[in-house]
């Protein structure tokens, strides 16, 4: 659907599940998920920008759909951190709203989102880099059930390092939070504190939920043969035959 | 203050360069790139440093070392490829990545000129 649409250059809004994301001319240039912390979060929780200062540019260029504009322009935010801040939590809101759902897939046309374009992404480069980001989970630890899961710290063996933003991430994990309330606690990004939960689950550090079965796991394979029957009497004459039969043979 | 294209465009402008990105270093995903060709498909190139990067800080946590990496240097036989960590004032880790070719790249002075353009940045 994302691909018929940029195709026909359309703006509008792309609405799914688990999140929205907004087109214009067939360009991704916004993407809101429930999931993922939106700039506000990210720029506030990190300390870049005082809570005040965030409402203020709503308040003022909002409905003129020009927030991202009027926070470089009102000198809170450099150029470049302003396109980073902004493609980062584009490219994290598209991973979840992008991801496989049974649920309606609905276009609104002409809805525009009013934090304004920044830097408009192309179709295709969202779609690829959200395969290759789910691709990257499974790589690392291939249990999904860690995911949406409350995160539970589990010991470090002795000498086991942990990088300070994972460190960070276990001292805020109280095994009630999951990694998307710890994602906007933390003021990250929620692929990112995906990834950090599956990593540290793949190293013994976070508790993986015991009732998962891994997504790629290969079924067994089909036996060869049939299961033989148990056999509580076995004719030992006939084997004793077949033993000097083969022996005779070779 | 410059954006992320006229950033990547300057450092492909840097004497010898082949190509240059910028590196979300957690994600693995390529914010913006440049140059790079047939020979050298820097998305690629992105999401594997990362993991050049992410070894190099184990090393120095287990090291008990408490400093911050400024450049990663590796040479090749005919290419230097240079990553500058970027010190964010927002949570994203990122990283530049450049690729220069040997025989035409002044290394002090590119490692001189990547160093100014993070400042350009402002990130």
């Amino acid at each position: 659907m994302l691909v018929r649409l940029a195709a026909e250059r359309a703006t509008g809004a792309l609405l799914r599940d688990h999140g929205t994301l907004y087109l214009v001319d067939g360009r991704v240039v916004h993407a809101e998920s429930p999931a993922a912390p939106g700039m506000d979060v990210l720029l506030t929780t990190a300390g870049r920008l005082p809570r005040e200062g965030w409402d203020e540019a709503v308040d003022r260029a909002g409905a003129h759909r020009a927030v991202g504009r009027f926070l470089v322009d009102s000198g809170r935010l450099g150029d470049g951190e302003l396109e980073i801040c902004h493609l980062g939590a584009v490219f994290d809101a598209a991973f979840f709203a992008l991801s496989p759902t049974s649920g309606p897939t609905r276009f609104r046309y002409g809805v525009g989102h009013w934090f304004g374009t920044v830097r408009p992404v192309s179709a295709e480069a969202v779609e690829r880099e959200t395969l290759r980001r789910r691709e990257l989970l499974d790589a690392v630890w291939p249990y999904a059930s860690v995911d949406t899961a409350p995160v539970v710290p589990r010991p470090a063996a002795p000498h086991q390092g942990v990088g300070a933003r994972r460190r960070a991430l276990l001292a805020a994990a109280d095994g009630v939070r999951t990694p998307a309330e710890l994602a906007r606690h933390l003021g990250r990004p929620a692929f990112h504190t995906l990834l950090d939960v599956r990593r540290l689950a793949a190293a013994g550090l976070v508790e993986t939920p015991l009732d998962a079965a891994p997504d790629a796991a290969p079924a067994p394979p089909a036996p060869a043969f049939p299961p033989v029957p148990p056999v509580s009497d076995p004719d030992i004459a006939l084997l004793r035959r077949l033993r000097d039969a083969l022996e005779a043979h070779l | 203050m410059t954006n992320v294209e006229t950033a990547l465009k300057e450092a492909v402008a840097i004497d010898g360069a082949i190509g240059a990105a910028l590196v979300d270093y957690t994600s693995g995903m390529a914010l913006g790139t440049i140059g790079g060709g047939k020979e050298l498909d820097l998305t690629v190139a992105a999401a594997g440093n990362t993991d050049v990067v992410r070894a190099k800080v184990r090393a120095m946590e287990m090291l008990g070392l408490d400093e911050e990496i400024e450049d990663i240097l590796i040479t090749l036989g005919t290419q230097y490829h240079l990553i500058r960590l970027l010190k964010s004032r927002t949570s994203q880790g990122l990283f530049l990545y450049l690729a220069l070719s040997k025989d035409r790249a002044n290394l002090a002075m590119a490692r001189h000129q990547l160093k100014k353009l993070e400042a350009d940045l402002e990130v």
